[in-house]
């Protein structure tokens, strides 16, 4: 066979291959974004009534109510030292009524406990942590301030993962409600009085809420509070804030709306402590720990007949550094798709179930559909359009024509989004701002796009393997220091 | 049509969308900047005599007459500043931001609005009535907790109480039902309303704690203790010895723990038994604590060896408060080796820290 006959066999099956599938792709991409547009329209329509309740919600009344349910704040920490003692103390200050803050420290090899020790003048005492759920790494100790008032327990124990350390933290935690929150996420001052507020209303059907997490690179922040929302300068960060504002604002609030919401950040999200001890808290095993547990909860709640709810809040806000090189982004994107695809697939059961409602017939078949196979369709989609480029199979305008629908519809999805947060929030205040955003929803559908995707698929596949998973190394910056920057490792 | 020129005209549909989308996000962006400047503007003179008003400091009544004059397009504009500063102002203050709204017919405009047809104008005016804590706006209020509309009764509810209307107890607590599926009031809403009334709610209060629906008696039992009701007593035994409810019996138990007596103690102790509820054992060793009787000592003191720890530190907590003779049982319990010894270590250790501890007992 010569290479003219191979070249010529090549664009046969290319063109087959193309013929076939070439129509089906784009209908999936167009499909893919028509579903974001109607979740985006259920999150309008939602903000819409959120903000019309601002007027009378009550925050007031609520941070000097005699009844609201205590919360547990959560903070897991490893390594931490540049960002622990202003976290805490932005924890402490929030305005709630009733909250204590646990910090796990789970065997950190810095200063982060010295620090602390130091900061709030901790002092060890005997407390005993109660084992409502199973955790793995021994405690070494108990230390609370000197005043015995300052609602502070720090637990430290031996390193066995950040879900173990929240496992560890849930037993400690003697409240009804338990927050997660990242050591290094900064909290709205009033994000505990918003996110109980689901609760308060209906105690007994709700049993998890969600915020909403926004990228804080770039901010101003002084004692633990952003005081300035500005936009960092790389544009790996910048595209990151609008697939934030798309997939974490918009698409969650779009679920939550539906009924059917499935994923709660890890970073920052609020459960009642006895549906975590009956559904045994996280799973130090999983990949995707947060989906899991969400998961988990709807399919424990559903079979046992239990009437529930799982919220989004859209308003309070979790502020958290997002990845600025694009190694510690590949990192997380493999590890975020390798755990989406440990969960469906251990969860499977429920997809089309019609007993599950529409967790089971329309959340779980979307994840599936829409974000575990979007990259591979994507890059195959692209591989086959290259491909059709050099062997002349596919004319240049139609090819071109074909790419600008995908991604032009794919842009128009963000700058809609856009468009309702800045109708509603309106975080970004400058005009300047505003024209980088707009410029980074065009420049994602540029490279950024298909690398994740790529990245994507590796995590994927790692999985498939059976590969074990390690966790990369994310550079953070300190929270008042913005000299400072501080490696963290993340950690099993 | 070829499939070319569809492409060609999806493509110019997705291109005007977006020249859309920008558009509304910049002409949105541009006018909120301009009603910002304006407002900014127009308010500027205003601040300092509203400032002085919240702060108490206008003595003279020079910034209330002053704001009071203002004419209607300036009081638009301030208006939202003066309402945003009333649920954080109590006393003399207060009073004049609400009199500053009456001057300007924001009471009167309110009162009618609560028949509006728009649930979010009933709302509004319930919310502002409640505000400013006018007594003659409650029987205009008052039939809002039987509003269609789930915000409207809960901002209802909260200006009742902000009022102060003792009679609007037996309505919010109707309003707490569940109708046709629809969640009623929330409990913690309801709660603090019925609190803010004061004692005169006290017969409304008996005839819920023996009402038919759950949500009633416990919202009744909640602030039966919350308020300290000791005349609710004996209704509330009876919850806690026969009520179906798990969370009647754990508020009548919290309850008891504020207002009982001695008597109580061997209900109380009797329902930490391990045959009952965790969350009831709980909250009743939190109750024999708060009760204080030295009778509880025994049962207290046996539950610092029980499987759920978080039950035994409860219990040692609650022999802190009950004082001398219970920090002896946790020293005793302290100095042996079964589980109970750690949990009542800690349990000294905090009430050291805080001061809790007889003088011998720290040295010791």
């Amino acid at each position: 066979m010569t290479w003219s006959d191979f070249v010529e066999g090549s664009r046969h099956v290319i063109s087959a291959i193309m013929g076939l599938v070439a129509t089906p792709v784009l209908i999936y991409f167009l499909v893919v974004n028509t579903s974001l547009l109607v979740l985006i329209g259920l999150a309008a329509w939602e903000f819409l009534r959120q903000n019309r309740r601002k007027g009378y919600a009550g925050r007031e009344e609520t941070v000097a109510s005699q009844l609201a349910q205590g919360v547990s704040v959560v903070l897991p920490s490893y390594n931490e030292e540049a960002v622990i003692v202003t976290s805490v103390q932005a924890m402490l200050s929030m305005r709630y009524p009733r909250h204590e803050v646990i910090v796990v420290d789970d065997g950190s090899t810095d200063a982060t406990f010295e620090h602390l020790r130091r900061a709030f003048e901790l002092v060890p005492v005997q407390r005993e942590v109660p084992s409502d759920l199973p955790t793995r790494g021994t405690i070494v100790d108990v230390h609370i301030p000197r005043d015995g008032r300052t609602r502070l327990v720090v637990v430290r124990k031996e390193n066995s993962g950040k879900s173990d350390a929240i496992n560890v933290g849930i037993n400690a935690a003697v409240e009804p409600l338990v927050v997660f929150v990242d050591a290094d996420s900064i909290l709205d001052p009033d994000a505990l009085i918003v996110v109980t507020k689901p609760f308060a209303d209906d105690p007994t059907r709700v049993v998890a809420t969600g915020g909403v997490i926004r990228a804080a690179n770039g901010c101003k922040v002084v004692d633990g509070r952003i005081v300035e929302v500005n936009l960092a300068k790389p544009w790996i960060v910048r595209i990151q804030v609008v697939e934030y504002l798309r997939a974490f604002l918009l698409g969650r609030t779009g679920w939550s709306r539906f009924g059917a919401l499935i994923l709660i950040s890890g970073a920052f999200g609020m459960f009642r402590r006895d549906v975590l001890v009956e559904v045994g808290g996280l799973n130090p095993d999983s990949i995707g720990e947060d989906f899991e547990l969400v998961l988990r909860i709807h399919r424990h709640m559903i079979e046992n007949r239990r009437d529930y709810r799982v919220q989004f809040v859209a308003e309070p806000v979790s502020w958290t550094e997002v990845p600025m090189t694009a190694t510690v982004l590949r990192g997380q994107r493999k590890r975020w798709h390798r755990g989406l695809w440990e969960t469906l697939w251990k969860y499977r059961g429920m997809a089309f179930n019609p007993r599950y409602g529409r967790v089971g017939l329309v959340a779980i078949p979307y994840y599936w559909a829409f974000e575990l196979i979007a990259p591979l369709l994507e890059l195959v989609g692209l591989i086959l359009v290259v491909l059709g480029f050099a062997l002349g199979v596919v004319s240049t305008p139609y090819a071109l024509m074909f790419l600008a629908v995908a991604y032009g519809y794919a842009i128009l999805v963000t700058l809609v989004a856009m468009a309702v947060e800045e109708l509603t929030f309106h975080k970004y205040t400058r005009w300047r701002d505003l024209g980088t955003i707009l410029l980074a929803s065009v420049l994602e559908n540029v490279g950024y796009r298909q690398a994740t995707a790529w990245w994507r698929l590796e995590g994927w596949w790692a999985s498939l393997r059976g590969k074990k998973q390690v966790w990369g190394t994310m550079t953070r910056q300190g929270f008042d220091d913005e000299s400072c920057a501080v490696t963290r490792s993340e950690r099993r | 049509m070829r499939a070319g020129q569809v492409l060609l005209i999806v493509i110019a549909v997705i291109g005007l969308s977006c020249a859309s989308s920008i558009a509304v996000i910049a002409i949105s962006k541009f006018r909120r900047g301009r009603a910002d400047v304006r407002s900014r503007a127009l308010l500027a003179p205003y601040r300092h005599a509203l400032i002085a008003i919240a702060s108490g400091e206008d003595e003279d009544g020079q910034a209330k007459t002053a704001l009071s004059a203002l004419p209607a397009p300036t009081w638009d504009r301030l208006r939202p500043s003066v309402v945003a500063f009333l649920p954080k102002v109590r006393g003399t203050p207060a009073d004049d931001l609400g009199e500053l709204l009456r001057s300007h017919g924001e009471i009167e405009r309110a009162t009618r609005m609560l028949t509006s047809r728009s649930a979010i104008r009933r709302t509004r005016a319930a919310y502002l009535l409640g505000l400013v804590r006018d007594p003659n706006s409650a029987a205009l209020v008052l039939p809002l907790l039987g509003d269609p509309d789930a915000d409207v009764r809960l901002v209802a509810a909260r200006a009742l109480g902000a009022i102060g209307e003792p009679s609007a107890a037996s309505g919010v607590l109707h309003a707490l039902r569940t109708y046709h599926g629809q969640i009623g009031l929330p409990a913690w809403v309801a709660a603090e309303a019925l609190l803010a009334m004061g004692v005169q709610i006290a017969p409304a209060l008996r005839i819920g704690l023996a009402s038919e629906d759950p949500a009633v008696r416990n919202v009744c039992a909640l602030v039966a203790g919350h308020g300290t009701f000791a005349s609710a007593a004996p209704q509330l035994r009876i919850l806690l010895a026969t009520d179906s409810e798990g969370d009647v019996r754990a508020s009548a138990a919290v309850a008891l723990g504020r207002v009982g007596g001695a008597e109580d103690e061997a209900a109380l102790a009797r329902h930490t038994d391990a045959s009952e509820t965790t969350a009831l054992r709980r909250t009743c060793a939190t109750a024999l604590g708060d009760l204080g009787q030295r009778e509880s000592l025994d049962t207290l003191a046996g539950l610092l060896d029980d499987g759920d720890r978080r039950l035994a530190q409860l219990a040692a907590d609650a022999l802190v408060r009950i004082g001398s003779e219970g920090i002896t049982r946790l020293k005793e319990a302290a100095a042996g080796q079964c589980p109970s010894a750690r949990v009542a270590r800690g349990a000294l250790d905090l009430a050291g820290l805080r001061g809790q501890l007889p003088v011998s007992a720290e040295e010791s």
